[in-house]
């Protein structure tokens, strides 16, 4: 009896130990990532971008020749409430929505606007969605990705 | 860390409300930002480099629109500014366009003061320049009528009321010099400095070409008379008083680089427009005194009169009591005659002016002249006493001798 009781105290010790190694297991809910404006960036010779007010900096060259393209001038780029990233740029065939990993940023949707590329684009943060423009043609779209 | 769930990977909501060919003026929000960024930055230059009230105005309407047109953006531009804000914003412009508000209100005040100042010193000059002509025409025709007795002194009574109206003319731009500048504070006059460049001729100007044609006229060939001369000395004195009074504020104004240079020139002009006139002055009075038959020691400054006058009726005093002659006392009379009716009735306030004699210097001859005279004339009348009595004694002995022989 006495040994099952000393079996039992140093099982929980155990167990208590394994789980609190395990990591806290907190999860905050409702978290809002919308960016209120969209970022307008401008890669540098190596295709990199580097938005320096929402702290994110990353390659293009993957999403070029996924466009088939060897250049651009501009990417635009929104992060919706939900903590995806839109991204587009003039000349592009379809809106790329990624979601942010350890290091990454995993492509999640490729969304086709325009089989001859949009032209002038601009994201636009709105309450549910995001609005995507074609300032040329004053084409608009809603879009919008939540898990 | 961040981990997807794949398991609920939901795609109900992609492509929600697909619209293409929507042809709506739609606006960029990014664009808003960017578009209020640059008119915000437009307008603040545009405020900085105003220089006008009516450019102000202009501003001001612009602001307001401004202000309308994106104050229902202005969430928006929060976002974009932060951690300024779009009320934040509009406060500095607002400031920015009252300070510059102020300071234009200020240089339009300057502005007025140098328009008027410009405009008193045109008209000045003109006037001036006119008043030269005249008098240069007069000195050629009393050159040419020399041998014209009558006309000549008609021609000389003309140039002295040149002259005169000359003297009245300046002594009221002086005038006016003191009552601006006399009281003047420091912050005034700097900003009267920085807009006097805008001066062609500043007051400093006009005063070295004042003194410039005293001195001329001092030294005209023209011949004048003593009291035009005093009335010159006279001048020079109140001219030196209104320098003295306001010479360091002017140079100051309007000259602040090089003021002590130029109230050096000013105060050397003053000097060189006292030796012009005493060059003349000295002799035409020793000449008028001599012309009255009073003979008085060479003077060439006004110690130097005083002493001469002094000495002269010391020693006719001293010459009186000695002797006692009739000639003493036609002198003492001769001197009395001039002195009162001449020299102090005729010339007095402009000696005194001049800084010729002094009020106790006039009233030191005064005391002398009385002595003198008491001096010259007891003895006469003792000697006419004396004469009677004599005659009165030489009669009586007369009458007793012709009695007796009888």
């Amino acid at each position: 009896m006495h040994k099952s009781r000393l079996h039992y105290l140093l099982l929980s010790i155990v167990i208590l130990l394994t789980a609190s190694a395990c990591g806290p297991s907190l999860v905050l809910q409702d978290v809002d990532y919308s960016q209120p404006l969209e970022s307008v960036l401008v890669p540098d010779t190596e295709q990199n971008i580097h938005d320096q007010r929402y702290a994110v900096k990353f390659s293009i060259s993957s999403l070029l020749m996924e466009e088939g393209l060897s250049e651009i001038d501009k990417i635009h780029m929104i992060r919706n409430r939900a903590g995806f990233y839109f991204i587009t740029a003039s000349g592009f065939n379809n809106v790329y929505i990624f979601t942010p990993g350890a290091s990454t940023l995993e492509l999640v949707e490729k969304i086709l606007v325009a089989e001859n590329g949009i032209s002038e684009p601009a994201f636009n943060q709105r309450d549910t969605y995001i609005e995507l423009i074609d300032r040329n043609n004053g084409e608009t779209y809603n879009l919008n990705y939540s898990k | 860390m961040y981990t997807l769930t794949k398991v609920t990977l939901s795609f109900i909501a992609i492509l929600y409300l697909l619209i293409p060919g929507q042809l709506l003026a739609q606006q960029s929000d990014f664009q808003i930002t960017q578009e209020f960024r640059a008119e915000y930055n437009e307008l603040i230059n545009r405020v900085s480099n105003a220089i006008s009230t009516e450019e102000l105005d202009e501003i001001s309407e612009e602001i307001s629109a401004f202000e309308a047109q994106y104050a229902e953006h202005s969430s928006l531009i929060n976002a974009a500014i932060y951690p300024d804000t779009f009320d934040s914003y509009l406060e500095v412009l607002e400031s920015n366009f009252n300070t510059v508000n102020a300071n234009i209100s200020v240089i339009d005040q300057l502005n007025s003061r140098v328009e008027v100042l410009v405009n008193e010193m045109d008209q000045f000059r003109d006037r001036i320049s006119e008043m030269n002509q005249e008098m240069g025409t007069l000195e050629d025709q009393i050159e040419k009528s020399s041998e014209n007795e009558s006309r000549q002194a008609t021609l000389i009574r003309q140039y002295r009321l040149n002259l005169d109206q000359r003297d009245v003319f300046v002594s009221e731009f002086l005038e006016e010099l003191v009552e601006r500048y006399q009281n003047m504070d420091s912050s005034v006059r700097s900003e009267i400095s920085e807009s006097s460049e805008r001066l062609q001729d500043n007051p400093i100007d006009i005063l070295k070409t004042i003194l410039s044609e005293y001195i001329e006229l001092a030294s005209s060939e023209i011949s004048l008379d003593l009291p035009d001369y005093v009335s010159m000395r006279a001048q020079q004195a109140y001219f030196m008083d209104v320098w003295d009074r306001i010479g360091t504020r002017l140079v100051e104004t309007f000259a602040p680089q090089q003021s002590e240079a130029e109230k050096a020139e000013i105060d050397e002009l003053l000097e060189s427009w006292l030796e012009a006139i005493d060059g003349n002055l000295w002799a035409t009075l020793l000449v008028s005194f001599s012309e009255n038959e009073i003979e008085l020691e060479p003077f060439s400054s006004s110690e130097e009169f005083n002493r001469s006058l002094n000495s002269y009726v010391d020693e006719s005093y001293e010459a009186s009591l000695e002797s006692n002659r009739d000639e003493d006392y036609q002198k003492f009379l001769n001197f009395s005659s001039f002195w009162n009716n001449t020299v102090k009735a005729n010339w007095g306030e402009l000696l005194t002016t001049g800084n010729v004699l002094s009020y106790s210097d006039i009233s030191a001859i005064d005391i002398k002249l009385n002595n003198w005279g008491e001096a010259a004339s007891t003895t006469s009348n003792i000697m006419f006493i004396l004469l009677i009595v004599s005659i009165a004694v030489i009669v009586g002995l007369v009458v007793l001798l012709v009695t007796k022989k009888s």
